[in-house]
């Protein structure tokens, strides 16, 4: 009985741990400061962009791959916008110094949005289990496809994902 | 207390300890991604020393992890 109640007690904590954002889930609202702005205290929050497809990417300097996928999520969202597409990247840098962030992007500057959260909580809301992780939002605001690491083909692959959902909220 | 209710609480004890176990997070592994912290300090004498090892062995991975830490490959 007392064996019973024990494995009971740990199927219980090891599921609180494993509960993650998932496909079909509303996207947790990410509110955080801008990591390079000439206002420093300006805050962007995921909800603002509520009736467009959204790239949540979550990223770091110390991460090859998402440092590859950057520039060609920029190219990506440029691409799409000139087409008319409702379509924007919000990715969230989880250096804990962001100086490490904002020198890469010095070196290799993105147009979107690029928000800081040293302290990696939202991160640790969405519950990722690799990086780089990112997240397809759909306009109102439901995740319909994440993706973890990024190797060569990925971009393509995360296009065809974006037309798809276009096609389907047509 | 008899013998049986000890060894359930010592029980009860060691199973919430485990649970209790901190991981390195996929956002927190920056430090481990640095250069420094790789078990194999020079990239390219690790890159050799394994090109001879799997020439020898004739077999291939499994000894090593490839990207920075970062828990994507």
């Amino acid at each position: 009985m007392t064996l019973l109640v024990l494995i009971v007690v740990n199927l219980i904590f090891t599921c609180v741990n494993a509960i993650a954002a998932d496909v079909g889930d509303i996207a947790l609202d990410v509110s955080l400061p801008v990591l390079i702005s000439s206002e420093q205290t300006q805050q962007v929050s995921l909800n603002q962009y509520r009736g467009q497809i959204v790239y949540l990417d979550f990223w770091a300097s110390w991460c090859p791959p998402c440092l590859v996928s950057m520039p060609i999520m920029n190219e990506l969202r440029n691409r799409l916008q000139s087409q008319g597409i409702a379509f924007e990247v919000v990715a969230v840098n989880v250096d804990s110094d962001p100086e490490d962030g904002m020198d890469f992007l010095e070196e290799k500057p993105v147009d979107f949005v690029v928000l800081s959260d040293p302290q990696g909580k939202t991160p640790a809301a969405y519950k990722i289990k690799g990086m780089p992780t990112s997240y397809l939002i759909n306009p109102a605001g439901v995740i319909e496809f994440s993706h973890e690491g990024f190797r060569p083909g990925d971009g393509e692959k995360i296009e065809e994902e974006i037309l798809k959902l276009l096609e389907n909220s047509q | 207390m008899n013998l049986k209710c000890l060894l359930s609480v010592a029980l009860t004890f060691i199973c919430l300890s485990i649970t209790g176990c901190e991981s390195v997070e996929a956002w927190e592994r920056g430090t481990l991604a640095k250069p420094e912290m790789a078990i194999e300090g020079d990239a390219l004498e690790a890159t050799l020393n394994n090109h001879i090892y799997f020439s020898k062995e004739a077999s291939n991975g499994g000894h090593s992890a490839t990207g920075g830490g970062c828990g994507c490959n």
